[in-house]
This record gives structure tokens, sequence and C-alpha cells, in this order.
């Protein structure tokens, strides 16, 4: 079973990453659409639209790498206070009562919505047109792996009631990583340990 | 079951709005579908509160009113979802943020902070509490790179506490000036907060970045006076740096240049450089000295020459143009007009050393009057003066006698006096420390000058739209992380992985809230709210004032992401019947969530300040050294609306 969810998380996370890079695709796309209008004079119509839905991408993809490991905002004044059996059971109602009736919806009606603009062969208003059915199709398939991630956090919650604590996930890049901003600015442990018997010491001289 | 007094804040919190919802449903004879909305409101503030992931309650919450509106038609409501989703992923004013955020993370992995703190608490050496001070110049400037809050409070909890504190800082200012510096990122442009609220609220981001940079600075400027002035009642808690954590430890080969001669780095080198007496010292190593020393001074007549002859010389196309067009004319004159435009962030960039090397505070004076002054000030100026144009670029160095040939505007003309003074300055008193100084400055503070100056002088001036610039900052980001050997494949790796987790979270409580806003419309809620605000016959202060207090009281238990794409569709349809600037509200929304971030219990910077802090430090001394700066902000918003100019000056002046 563990090994389930941490392929369901591995796989999420694969694609979040895989699309997380067209962050830098954007930036050179625009950096040099910049660069080509006011340098070059010489504007392309459809990079407006590419940038787009570059960024539709990016975000939407993200979605469940960001659930599979925990980074969706999360109101804190009480959650974080909670045992992790209460978490779980406030978790797990929550998830069946608004995650997925929402995420299922969103599902099913993106790929109707994907499929209508496939019929049609839509393209973008623009003199050069990009198709755009499979930028919407990027509605379904980002619901459907959410889906995915959010059924694996359901077991997680229900493991997490019968043992009382939360099953291990595969850590990640955190935002702030102490560790790696201590080395980055030079910050020994020792040179705190230092610090702190020198104020000790100034402290019992006063 | 025993409750934890941990929770009672939550839970109280929780029982308030239940008990207010149902006071009010029960109080009306007749319970329509805009009552509905109201306890769909106040069950998604209880529902987020509990710590389930925003988005999905706003979107299922969302969802299930939206069926309820419709009389439970439900092709409607997946059309109305899958519409609300493609807005978000359509957007094109949130396409800045994984940019600006990317942007954000290049900066502070390019490790600047480090030498920036180290170079601006030498620089500041003089200035009473100068190491607060130094942190929050520090902050400020990282905070016009990169918004994240928690990574620069870490980062200045690393590098400023221990520095602070060994040199007798009280406990409450050290760890207050560190939290307060580190939450300026919410405000100062480029902030993501801002485009979040531009986003929902239907305001140019260009507007608000311009509104809110006054403001933001004048926050700084407020806090920096706190600290000083602490610092001159109090010297006990923050003591003056003794002389070896001042001195500057010069590179060897300069360090012989200056035994036995003078100590003005100018005279200096002048005389070693045909003096006998430095024959060990090589001669690449003087004239390199002296290249830095003369550059200021280089670049502020070049600043000069450049901008002199803009200004003058616009005037024979500029007449031509307004008579042909009108007041179009920054389209179609593109050789005089982008050469009058773009000069003001580079000449900026420019100055800026020399007011920084002669010990003046730095950062709060830079764009103040060139960029802000030149665009609109050129065109007026234009029109009045017919002066030939050759004539007056000769004239450039007769300072005072040109001032009453009115060749050249008088704007022009005090730029020109205060940064020639500025640079008379720096030459009197650059003495060899002081030039190591300047050379630490050069390599830290100056390159993300120019980089964050090109790019919100580029938003500001209107010469590339947020987007654009964002990826050109990006791209500079990149630029600067190259330079400073930091970029390698697994810091690119994690600045694009945290870029894709920082977007997914706010874009995804955008669709959520989008299908949220749709069913609190859908059922009325918002005519409800309207008839109710109404009904109340409030003038347009207690309106103010009412909504400020609403929102800062929600700034407790709910994150600014929550507050501004749930609360800001209520209050923004509202602002027009009180004949409230938008913009203006923004402002004041903005300056209202940063005191949430210092506001106990839950100020998350006091927690990421705690995290690295030494272990005497205490949650309580650090919560008690940011009550005086949540007061400053306080107060910030209090002269914010006494004076809107300060916000309001800006943007009017650019997009009139």
């Amino acid at each position: 079973m563990q090994s389930f969810l941490l392929a369901v998380d591995r796989f999420s996370t694969w694609i979040g990453k895989a699309c997380a890079w067209s962050v830098v695709l954007l930036t050179v796309l625009i950096s040099w659409e910049v660069f080509s209008r006011y340098v070059l004079n010489r504007p392309h119509a459809w990079v407006l639209d590419a940038q787009i839905m570059l960024y539709g991408l990016l975000f939407m993809m993200a979605g469940a790498y960001t659930l599979s490991k925990n980074g969706h905002v999360r109101g804190d004044v009480l959650y974080g206070f909670l045992r992790p059996r209460t978490q779980a059971i406030v978790d797990l109602t929550l998830y069946i009562i608004f995650f997925l009736p929402g995420v299922i919806a969103l599902t099913w009606a993106g790929w109707t919505y994907a499929n209508e603009s496939l019929a049609i062969r839509e393209q973008t208003f623009n003199a050069d047109p990009l198709p755009v059915y499979p930028f919407k199709f990027v509605i379904p398939v980002s619901g459907f792996v959410l889906l995915l991630q959010g059924i694996v956090e359901i077991i997680r919650c229900i493991q997490c009631i019968q043992t009382g604590a939360w099953p291990v996930r595969e850590g990640d890049v955190e935002e702030v990583d102490v560790e790696k901003l201590k080395e980055m600015v030079h910050v020994k442990d020792e040179d705190m340990a230092a610090l702190e018997r020198d104020l000790a010491l100034k402290e019992s001289h006063k | 079951m025993k409750i934890r007094k941990e929770l009672w804040f939550g839970l109280s919190f929780m029982a308030l709005v239940i008990i207010g919802a149902a006071t009010l449903l029960l109080s009306v004879e007749k319970i329509t579908n805009g009552h509905l909305g109201l306890l769909m409101l106040s069950l998604v503030v209880t529902a987020i509160m509990l710590g389930f992931p925003t988005a999905f309650t706003l979107m299922g919450m969302g969802m299930i009113f939206t069926w309820l509106a419709y009389n439970r038609d439900t092709t409607k409501t997946l059309d109305l979802m899958v519409q609300a989703a493609f807005k978000t992923m359509a957007s094109d004013v949130l396409i800045a943020i994984p940019l600006f955020v990317f942007m954000g993370y290049l900066v502070e992995r390019a490790n600047l902070i480090e030498k920036l703190f180290k170079s601006l608490h030498l620089a500041m050496a003089r200035i009473p509490g100068s190491l607060a001070v130094a942190t929050l110049v520090t902050c400020a400037i990282f905070a016009t790179a990169t918004g994240i809050v928690g990574a620069v409070v870490t980062l200045m909890g690393l590098l400023a506490l221990p520095a602070m504190l060994r040199a007798g800082y009280s406990v409450p200012l050290a760890a207050g000036a560190i939290t307060a510096g580190g939450c300026l990122g919410i405000l100062i442009p480029p902030s993501v907060l801002l485009i979040v609220y531009g986003a929902t609220a239907g305001v140019s981001v260009v507007q608000l970045y311009a509104g809110a940079f006054f403001p933001g600075l004048m926050l700084t400027g407020l806090y920096i006076l706190y600290v000083i002035l602490v610092a001159k009642i109090k010297p006990q808690w923050a003591p003056p740096l003794s002389a070896a954590d001042r001195a500057v430890t010069l590179p060897p080969l300069t360090q012989q240049l200056t035994t036995g001669t003078d100590k003005y780095a100018l005279t200096g080198l002048f005389s070693a450089l045909k003096g006998k007496r430095n024959a060990d010292v090589p001669l690449g190593h003087i004239l390199r000295q002296l290249a830095i020393v003369v550059l200021p001074g280089l670049l502020f007549l070049l600043a000069v020459a450049t901008s002199y002859q803009a200004v003058t010389t616009v005037n024979a196309e500029a007449v031509y143009d307004i008579q042909q067009i009108g007041s179009s004319s920054s389209s179609s004159a593109p050789s005089a007009d982008t050469g009058g435009l773009q000069e003001p962030p580079q000449e900026d960039g420019l100055k800026e050393p020399v007011a920084e090397g002669g010990l003046q505070e730095p950062p709060s004076g830079d764009v103040k009057e060139p960029p802000g002054a030149e665009a609109p000030a050129a065109a007026p100026a234009a029109a009045s003066v017919a002066e030939p144009p050759a004539a007056a670029a000769a004239s450039a160095d007769k300072a005072p006698a040109a001032a009453s040939t009115r060749d050249a505007p008088t704007w022009w003309w005090v730029c020109f006096a205060i940064f020639g003074a500025l640079v008379a300055l720096f030459y009197l008193f650059l003495s060899f420390a002081r030039l190591e100084i300047f050379k630490m400055l050069l390599t830290s503070f100056f390159p993300l000058m120019v980089l964050i100056i090109s790019v919100l002088g580029s938003i500001v001036m209107g010469l590339a739209t947020p987007t654009e610039a964002a990826a050109m900052g990006a791209l500079g980001g990149f630029i600067l992380a190259i330079a400073y050997k930091r970029l390698t494949l697994s810091v690119l790796q994690e600045s694009v992985f945290l870029t894709a987790k920082t977007s997914a979270m706010v874009c995804w409580l955008f669709v959520g809230s989008a299908i949220f806003s749709a069913a609190f419309a859908l059922l009325g809620g918002q005519e409800l709210v309207e008839t109710w605000v109404l009904s109340m016959n409030l003038s347009k202060t207690q309106f103010l004032v009412m909504s400020q207090a609403i929102i800062f009281v929600l700034g407790w238990p709910l994150e600014w992401t929550e507050i501004i794409v749930i609360f800001m569709p209520i209050f923004i349809p509202l602002l027009d019947n009180f004949g409230v600037d938008p913009l203006f509200f923004g402002l004041l929304v903005a300056l209202n969530l940063q005191t949430a971030f210092l506001s106990p219990p839950v100020a998350m910077a006091a927690f990421y300040l705690k995290g690295v802090a030494p272990k005497h430090v205490t949650l309580n001394q650090i919560f008690l050294g940011m009550l005086p700066f949540m007061g400053i902000q306080i107060l910030a918003i209090v002269l914010l609306y006494q004076f809107p100019a300060i916000g309001l000056w800006l943007p009017q002046l650019l997009y009139k």
C-alpha cells in the first residue's frame, strides 16, 4: 500500500516538475519577444497566446504536485495545534465533502469543454492563430491527476486515523530550508553555539 | 474532551463567526437566496479555519452553492466551474506571478544578501543603531527583488541577529527590526500581493506598483527613524559599534599605499602613481583602484551630458510632435522620447553610488526625483522652451549662470545640483577604508539596484507590461546568479520547482475563488451586503475605518491570499458608493495586511525567526519587539489615509 501511495506521489511530482520548467521557457520566450519587438522591431502576435498557455500549463499541472507535498495554503489557527488523528478526521471529512465533488466536477466539465473545443478545432482569436484545444485539455488532465493525488491523500488520512501518526512522504525542496540557507550564508552551528556562550558570559559579568 | 489552550483562539473565532451568521439568519423573517450567500460566506470562513486546503474548500463549497443557486441545474453549474477555471488559466494579469516569484528565488539563491548586509552595515557604521538600520535597508532592497517573507526573515535571522546580539543590542529591538524588515516584501513592488489584488479588483497592476512605491519607502523610512530614535534615547539597547567592528580590512597592496601617505584615496592614488615611494606596488593595482575611484565621477558627467542633451534636444521634435497629434507623443517620436524615458532609471542607478559612498541613507531617496519628474516634465518644458540645442549643450558646465536663461527646466538644475553635491561629498570624504566599502557595495548593492530599477522603472514608465518586465527580471536574476557563480543545476531546479509550487498555490486559490465568488454573486449575497452597508448611512471615513478594521481582524486567522480572493470581491463593489478609489483602497489593504504578519500570536515572521535564533531568544521577546513596528504600520496606514497623495501622486502623475 505504502509503495502505491509513494508511486502516485512520484507520478504527480514528476508531471508537476516537468511542467514547472515552462517557467524557464516563459522567461526566455518573453525576453526574446521583448528583444525582437523593441530592438528588431519585429513583433510576433502569437507570443501573447503562447505565454498565457505556458503559464496555464505551469500552474494547473503543478496543482497535484503541490498537493502531494502538502503545499496548498491552509488556515493555520487551529490545524497546527491539533493532534494528527484529529487533523486526519478533519481532512478526511472535508476531502469527501469539498474536494471530491469539486475536483470530479471540474475534471468532468473540463473533459466536455475540451472536447467541444476539439470538435471545432478551436483556434486563438489572433492574426497568427494557435490551436486552443490542447490547452483546454489541460483542465481535465490536471483535474484527473489532482483527483488521483486526492485519493492518495484520503487513504493517508485513513491510515493516520488508524495509527495516530501521519505516514511519511518523500522530501522536496522547501522554501525555507534552514540547513541550506545556513550553508549558503556560511553560518555554522559552532558559530551560533559560540555566540551563545559569549552572550551568557557577558550576562554573568554584569 | 479537554481543550488545550492553544486551540481556544481559533475555536472562539470560529464560534464568533457561526454565532454571527446564526443571529443574522434568525433575525430575518424570510430567508432568501442572499442570506444563503451570507451563510456560505460564514461557512467558508469556518471551513478555512479548520485547516483544509483553502483552494479546494472554496471550489467545493462554491460548486455546491452554485448548484443550489441554479435551482439544481447540473449542466449550468459545470459550465460555470470550467469557465472559472479557464478564466484563471487565461489571465494576462496573473501570468506575472510565476515570473516574479521565479526572479525572487533566483535572486535569493544568488546569495546577494550576505554581501549586501555586510557592506551596508560597514557603510552605515556611524548612524545610531547602525546594525538595525542596515538590517532594515537590506530587507527593503531585497524586498524590491523578492517577496519571499520566510526566506528573508530566516536569512536575516542567520546574518543580522548574531551580529546585533554580539554588538549588545537588546533582543526585542533586534528581533523587531528583522521581522518588520522581512515583511516589507509584501508591500514593496514587485509584490505578489499587489498582483493578486489587481487581478481580483480589476485595478491595473502597473498603477498599484507605482502607488505602492512611496508608501513602501515611507514605511521603511519610519522604521529607520524609529530605530535611530531608540538608539539615541536608549543607547544601551543599541550601542554604537566598537572601532574594531567598524574597521575595514584593506587589501595588502592598498595597505602599502596608505602607510606614510595621506588617507584620502584620490590624492593618495595619484601621488602613488607618480611617486617612487610605492615602487613595490604594481602599477596595475593602482590603476585599477583609480579606475574605481573615478567611475562615479565619470558616470555622473556622462549622465549629465546625456540627460542634458535629451532635455534640450527634445524641444524641436516634441514641439513638432505636439502640433501634429497632440498629447500622444510617446508612440511617434521614438528617438527623442525614448531617450528621455530611458534616461532616468539608468542615470539613477548610476548616481545612486554617490549617495551611498557619501554615507547618506541610500535607498530612500533614490527614485524620487528623476523618474517621477522626468517624463511628464519633459513635455511642458519642451513646449515652452525653444532654444537652439547646440548652444544649450555647450553651457552644461556653467551651472549657476544658466538657471536664468531657462534653456533647461529647473528640476534638471535641481537634480544636477543635488547629485553634483553628492559627488563632491563622495570625493571629499573618500578615504581608503571608504574605497573598500564602496568596492563592496559595487559588487553587492549596485547590480541588484540596476536590476530592480530597470524592472520597476520599465513597468512604471510604461515601457513594458508587468509580464514583460517580470520576464526580463527573471532573466536578470539568471544573469546575477551566473555573475555570482551561484547558478548550478540544483539551484536552478530548486528555483523552478519552488516557483511551480508557489504559483500553483496562488493560482489554484484563484480557480477556487472564481467559482466561489460566482456562487456568491448568483445567490445575491452581494446585493444583500450592499443594501445592508448602505442602510448604515456611513460616511466615507467610517466606511474605510470599518472595512480596514474588518480586514485587520480577518488577518489574524486567515492568510492574505485568502482575504484578498474571498473578501475583496465583496468590498470592491461597495467602494463606488462611497467614492473610494479602488487603487487607494488597495494600497490601504496592502499596508493593512502587512500588519497581519507582525501581529501575535499568529505572526509567521516570528516563527521563522525563532527557528534560527539562539536558544535564549524567546518567542515572547520576538513578539514584544514586533509590537512597536506594528504600531508604526498602523501609523503608516493613518498617514496614508490622511495624505492619500503619498500613494496616489505617482500614479496620477504618470497615467493621467
